[in-house]
């Protein structure tokens, strides 16, 4: 069985036990209207919540609501206590690696195509180039999910690990978070590719560094652990 | 139970050499020594905290020994590639080391998946069949399960893991009269084909079953227990 088939048999065992459980989705979407919800007040001006706060709200929020998926990412493994054996398939842990991170990338999409239509209603706005600012969150999701998948592998038996992975994440994440704001603050302005191709290119470049090094520190970490 | 190789002059399947662990600066293992044969069932006896888990993990190499070292077939553990290991040698823990949220028969068909093997569903239902596993329950979530319906699982995984050795820590927890003597048939038949079974109890009917008996005592694997 080749790398890609265990790993997409992984990723369907888990959308099986998504789809069963239902719990972890429905958090994160809960959890982003409310991040709304209470950004939009935070940020009322004039009885009305302010656009130019969109972008910062738009991608903190989704930087939130995506914790929440990776704190569950691993609990079916740790709980069942199935985890070693999924670092010794025939592949080592990488068809686990590249599941989970499947896993939170479809988790993160869902919930980013019901958070954008949220912020655009509570700001009272519209994206001014739809298709780039879904090209910087598309970049901005598979940072997050790469990155995110790696810190919670590392610090699934870790005591305190809720406290611990925004602690670790968050600033890895910054170049992404970062670049996604100033790319959809700078596209909602109308600025010019030579304004913010800059910054997506950065998201870019940081999305290859960490699709080729996050599988293979997980594969280092867990084969160095069993 | 099946007589010990040892006598017969057969290579252990399993070597603990001088192995060590410690927590902090307390010794749960220091010095350990213990070989197991093919065809042999050994008990692991000792009181609680003695160590008993803690050399079951070493030994499947969930842990890696301190001080000291374990062969796999006359070669060092750390030198056996991780799905070698785990199809060399099953291990029952504390946990069942099944996907709660999935059924018996999924459980199952995703672990031979694991080891790059296409499943037999047929064999699976009878393989959970031999350990009680009614039809009508192996296509439910185990977390539906009862305890004892969970080890039984959980047994059945073993039996159908076609592993040189198991390691079963404390495998009749949870299990009525019957579920123990289907655990000790099972077993029985196990070291009959050669498998080398080394469980840690407290059962007394249990221990009794199995072919040789060692005391693991202050962190020592000490002589024949009575």
């Amino acid at each position: 069985m080749s790398l890609l088939r265990l790993s997409w048999l992984l990723y369907r065992k888990d959308l099986q036990i998504a789809a069963r459980s239902k719990e972890v989705l429905g958090f994160m979407l809960l959890f982003a209207v409310l991040c709304v919800v209470v950004f939009a007040f935070g940020f009322l001006r004039a009885g009305a919540a302010a656009d130019a706060e969109l972008p910062g709200v738009l991608w903190v929020t989704l930087l939130f609501s995506s914790t929440v998926g990776l704190l569950r990412l691993f609990t079916p493994e740790d709980e069942g206590g199935v985890l070693d054996l999924m670092h010794r398939s025939i592949h080592g842990s990488l068809p686990l690696f590249l599941s989970k991170a499947l896993l939170q990338l479809t988790y993160t999409g869902v919930v980013t195509v019901l958070l954008v239509p949220t912020v655009l209603l509570f700001f009272d706005a519209h994206l001014q180039a739809p298709g780039l600012v879904a090209a910087a969150l598309a970049l901005g999701l598979i940072g997050q999910a790469t990155l995110g998948t790696l810190c919670a592998a590392l610090l699934m038996q870790v005591r305190m690990r809720e406290v611990l992975l925004p602690l670790l994440l968050y600033p890895l994440l910054a170049p992404v978070v970062l670049g996604g704001v100033q790319v959809t603050a700078h596209l909602q302005q109308g600025a010019g590719p030579e304004v913010w191709g800059g910054w997506l290119g950065l998201m870019a470049a940081y999305d290859v560094v960490l699709l080729v090094l996050a599988p293979w520190l997980h594969e280092r970490v867990t084969q160095g652990a069993a | 139970m099946q007589e010990s190789s040892q006598t017969s002059g057969s290579r252990p399947v399993l070597q603990a050499s001088s192995v060590a662990w410690a927590v902090g600066d307390r010794f749960v293992l220091l010095d350990a020594d213990l070989s197991i044969f093919p065809g042999e069932c050994l008990a692991l006896t000792g009181d609680n905290g003695a160590g008993k888990s803690t050399l079951l993990d070493l030994l499947a190499a969930v842990r890696t020994a301190q001080a000291g070292e374990i062969r796999l077939y006359n070669t060092p553990l750390s030198q056996v590639e991780p799905a070698e290991i785990a199809r060399r040698i099953a291990r029952l823990g504390h946990k069942p080391g099944l996907y709660l949220d999935l059924s018996a028969c999924e459980n199952l068909i995703l672990f031979e998946a694991l080891q790059g093997r296409q499943a037999d569903k047929e064999t699976i239902a009878a393989r959970l069949g031999e350990v009680g596993i009614l039809p009508a329950d192996q296509h439910r979530p185990v977390r539906a399960f009862s305890r004892g319906m969970l080890q039984r699982t959980a047994l059945g995984r073993i039996v159908h893991s076609q592993a040189d050795v198991w390691l079963l820590d404390e495998p009749s927890t949870g299990l009525d009269a019957s579920g123990l003597q289907i655990l000790l048939r099972t077993i029985e038949q196990a070291c009959a084909q050669g498998t080398a079974v080394v469980l840690a109890s407290h059962d007394p009917p249990l221990i009794q079953a199995c072919s040789r008996r060692v005391r693991v005592s202050g962190g020592r694997v000490l002589a024949e227990a009575a």
